[in-house]
Formats: C-alpha cells, structure tokens, sequence
C-alpha cells in the first residue's frame, strides 16, 4: 500500500503543484488505480514524487508502512518496489537491440546471466513481443517500442507499475493490446496507477480513481461514482466515457465495457 | 533515417561471420595501402562491384554515398597540390601574385593522385563493411578483439542515439521547411540557428528525462553490453 500524509510538493514555493494531499492508494484491494486530471494538474508531478525523482516539500510517502527514504539505497529499494514507464519511450530505451535494453534493469540488480535471459523470454512472451527480440530499436513501430519501454521495467517484478499517459499515440489495436497487457499484469499480482485522458480507456481498465485538479484531490471512488459528475468533470476539461453517457442521456444501463453491452443490448434486438 | 542502416542488416552475407567480415575489412585497408598502384585500382573496382551485388543497392544510390566523403578527400588533394613558388616552370596553371607564382606544383602531382587512389580504395572496402555488418555484429567484433570497455559502451549509446538525434533534426527541419523557413539564403540562415538552438534545447530535455528512466532502472553507473 502506498500512503500520501499531507503531501505537497512545489517547484518555487509560490504555487503549489500539489496541494496538501492524503490518501490511501490500494488499500481496499484495488487493483489498478487511476489518475485523471488535465493538462498541468499535476499527474506527472505526483508519479514522479511516487518514485523519489522529487522529494515532497511536505507531508510524506508512506511505501508499506514506511517512511520513503531519500538516501541512495533507500531509493534504489523504493525502485524495486514501484516502477515507472513514461510517456516517450525513445527517453527510456538506451539499448540499440530489443532483448539487451530489457535486460538492462536485471543486469543492475545483478542477477545471474542465464537466469536473465528466461526472464526476458518470458516478459517478451508476454508482451507479444519475442519475434522482435534480436531487432534493432529504431525500426520499431511507436507501439512496439512502448511494449519495449514496459518490458524493461516489467522485468525488474515490482509490486506497483506506473503508467504515464500508457495509450498517447496508440492505435486502436495497440489500445487494445495496453489493456489487455494491464490486465496480464493484473493477473500477475502487480499494482497499475496510470494516468490518462482517454476517459474511456480509464473506465473499462481503472477499479478505481481519483479526480485531481489544481494540485488538490477533486474526486476519488469506483468508476460509477467517479464518472457520475458531469459538471465537475466539465470543469476539469474532462468528459464522461460514453458508456456513462447513454446511460444517463439514453436511459441504458450502466454497462462495464463495450462487449457487455453489446452482449446485452443485442440479444434484445434478436 | 539512415539508409545506409537498413542495408547492414538486409544484405546476402548478414550471416557471415563478423569477426571473418572484419578480417577481410583489414585485408582491404592492407591492400588499399601496399605500395603498388594498380593493385589499389583492383580492389577499388572490384570491392565496389561486390559491395553493390551483396547489397543489392542500386548504382546511383551506392554512388550518393560517395557525396559525403568527395569533398574532404578534393580538400586534402588541394592541400597538397596547390602551393607558391618563385619558379613558373614548376607549376601548373600559375598566377601571379606579385613576385611569386601560386599554382599546383608539378612534383606532387602522382603523390596527390596515388594518395586520392589509396583514399577512395579504403572507404570502398570501409563501406562495405559497414553495408554488410550489423551494429551488433561490430559490437561483437569490438569485444573480441578487447577493446576497452568504456569506449565500447559509448559507441553503443552513439549508435542509438544518432537516430534519435536524426529524427529530431529531420521533424524540426520539415517543420520549418513547410512554413517556408528555407525559401531564400538569409531564411535559410535564420532557420538553421533555430533548428541547432532547438536541437540543443531537446537535448538537454531529454537528457533529463533519460536520468529519470535510468533511475527507474536502477542503473548504477554502469551499461553491460
């Protein structure tokens, strides 16, 4: 479990990126938590305080029950437990083949060779990736070199991954593919945050989330309460996915994903 | 991006041995260097017309290459050739320049010629190493043949980079060339201070973001290759 006592954090002590924040990420079992908010509302800012790239200007981080440390091998511990993929993947892959940067992190945590590469067979299996294994990285699509960014933190096994903006310039099948891999990752006993502005990628994956704006939590809850605020969604330049859209505008019930509706709405019409 | 990549990787002989690829790279430059004349000649011709059948580029494109390098080689040439003399007899074309006579001395001339033959014959059997081996393949040549850690790490990292670097230079000169920053010489010159000062401004951006991610990997100082 990850706590947040009172945690603020800014750059110029004039205005405050985060302001005065508490709360209790996976406490109630959840899964795969998400961050909205807009542009400049702090997101980022608040993964990379979850990491211990910034130290709070108040409050603290508690990982587990403990206090983060800022010295080197507390952060280094701090690391194994939350890994983080951000939004350019060109920014994270230092290798020019596919397997050596996956293998990057396992190589730090000096793990034995052999033992190294079935690790890496088998996230790249994962993945959906293995044919690309021996490719140079420049010739990947945008999408494969995401997987690839997420290989190389995958491997490391953390309890918690952070997903910045996992779906920006993806495809619908690479969309797709970001789900399910979420849910393998899931499946996996591994935490998600992510944060996004794909107000329907966040309903069908997140089990639940939280509103932030102007450095403030706005809103926290299950995907039903959460997206039920149309106005202070609004006002945060967000907008309601549109599952909950016909079920408020159309009467419909509140269905969890396109194929549950489909499902259901269908067998009415046959 | 850069063609002259692609081609490493997709030619017949990708699957030879690279520390055999390197060796006969090293009997080229032996070759191109050895004193005799007409033996550099062969290897220039031959090697290019291997180079191009293994790689199946095509002539004027293998030639495009050449481009690039043409103009340093005229420059040494230049540097050797041309000198000041007070005799006229010695030179070639002379002018006068008050009482001495600049012009291309006539001694130097088969040296200039023999060294623009060894040059040409070198980056011949040069690029045909490099059309026909992988980055990887020379990575592993590299660590064969013990060269220093450090150094090997840091053609690695260039490697990956230069393509990145390659494509932010190719968006941002699009960018400007679309809204038409390269339509007169002293456009052209006010855009390309912008591109090299949003070149450097990128760079240093993503050298912070790469810190980031280096410690999410918890690198520790060191890159295994």
């Amino acid at each position: 479990m990850i706590e947040l006592k009172h945690l603020s954090f800014s750059y110029d002590d004039k205005h405050q990126i985060l302001d005065d924040i508490s709360l209790k990420i996976g406490a109630d079992s959840h899964k795969v938590i998400g961050i909205m908010g807009h542009n400049g509302a702090g997101k980022s800012t608040l993964f990379l305080n979850l990491v211990g790239e910034l130290k709070p200007t108040g409050g603290e981080i508690l990982v587990d029950g403990q206090p983060v440390e800022y010295s080197k091998k507390g952060l280094r511990a701090l690391r194994r437990k939350i890994g983080i993929v951000f939004q350019n993947s060109d920014q994270q892959i230092f290798y020019s083949i596919v397997k050596d940067d996956v293998a990057f992190a396992l190589h730090n945590l000096k793990v034995p060779a052999d033992e190294i590469q079935a690790k890496v067979e088998r996230v790249l299996k994962e993945l959906d990736i293995l044919p690309l294994k021996d490719r140079p990285i420049q010739y990947l699509s945008g999408g494969q070199k995401k997987r690839v960014a997420i290989a190389g933190i995958m491997v490391i096994g953390s309890e918690w991954i952070l997903l910045d903006e996992p779906t920006s310039g993806l495809d619908p099948d690479g969309r797709l593919r970001m789900k399910m891999l979420i849910q393998k990752l899931v499946a996996n006993g591994q935490h998600i945050i992510l944060s996004s502005h794909d107000m329907d990628f966040m309903y069908e994956v997140c089990d639940y989330l939280y509103l932030l704006g102007d450095g403030k939590i706005l809103a926290q809850g299950g995907k039903r309460e959460v997206f039920n605020d149309e106005q202070l969604l609004k006002e945060n330049k967000l907008e309601q996915p549109w599952l909950v859209k016909i079920h408020q505008k159309l009467g419909l019930p509140l269905y969890d994903s396109e194929q549950e509706l489909f499902a259901n709405e269908g067998r009415k019409h046959n | 991006m850069l063609s002259i990549d692609k081609y490493a990787y997709e030619n017949r002989i990708v699957d030879w041995s690279p520390k055999l690829k390197a060796l006969l790279w090293l009997a080229g430059i032996v070759l191109a260097f050895q004193p005799l004349l007409w033996l550099k000649a062969v290897v220039l011709v031959v090697v290019a017309i291997i180079t191009i059948y293994v790689t199946k580029v095509s002539v004027k494109r293998y030639i495009s290459w050449f481009y690039a390098i043409i103009p340093f080689v005229l420059l040494s040439i230049i540097g050797i050739v041309v000198t000041i003399s007070s005799q006229k007899s010695t030179l070639i074309w002379p002018i006068k320049l008050g009482s001495v006579y600049l012009g291309m001395a006539k001694v130097m001339m088969p040296r200039a010629g023999r060294m623009a033959l060894q040059c040409m014959a070198a980056i011949v059997c040069t690029y045909w190493f490099a059309l026909t081996t992988p980055f990887t393949q020379i990575l592993q040549v590299l660590k064969a043949a013990h060269f220093p850690r450090m150094m090997i790490e840091v053609t690695m990292l260039m490697y990956r980079f230069i393509f990145i670097f390659v494509d932010a230079f190719e968006q941002i000169h699009r960018a400007q060339k679309l809204r038409f920053g390269y339509d007169s010489f002293s456009l052209m010159i006010h855009s390309s201070g912008i591109l090299a000062k949003m070149l450097f401004e990128q760079v240093i951006i993503n050298y912070e973001m790469m810190t980031k991610a280096l410690d999410a990997k918890l690198y520790d100082g060191e890159f295994y290759i």
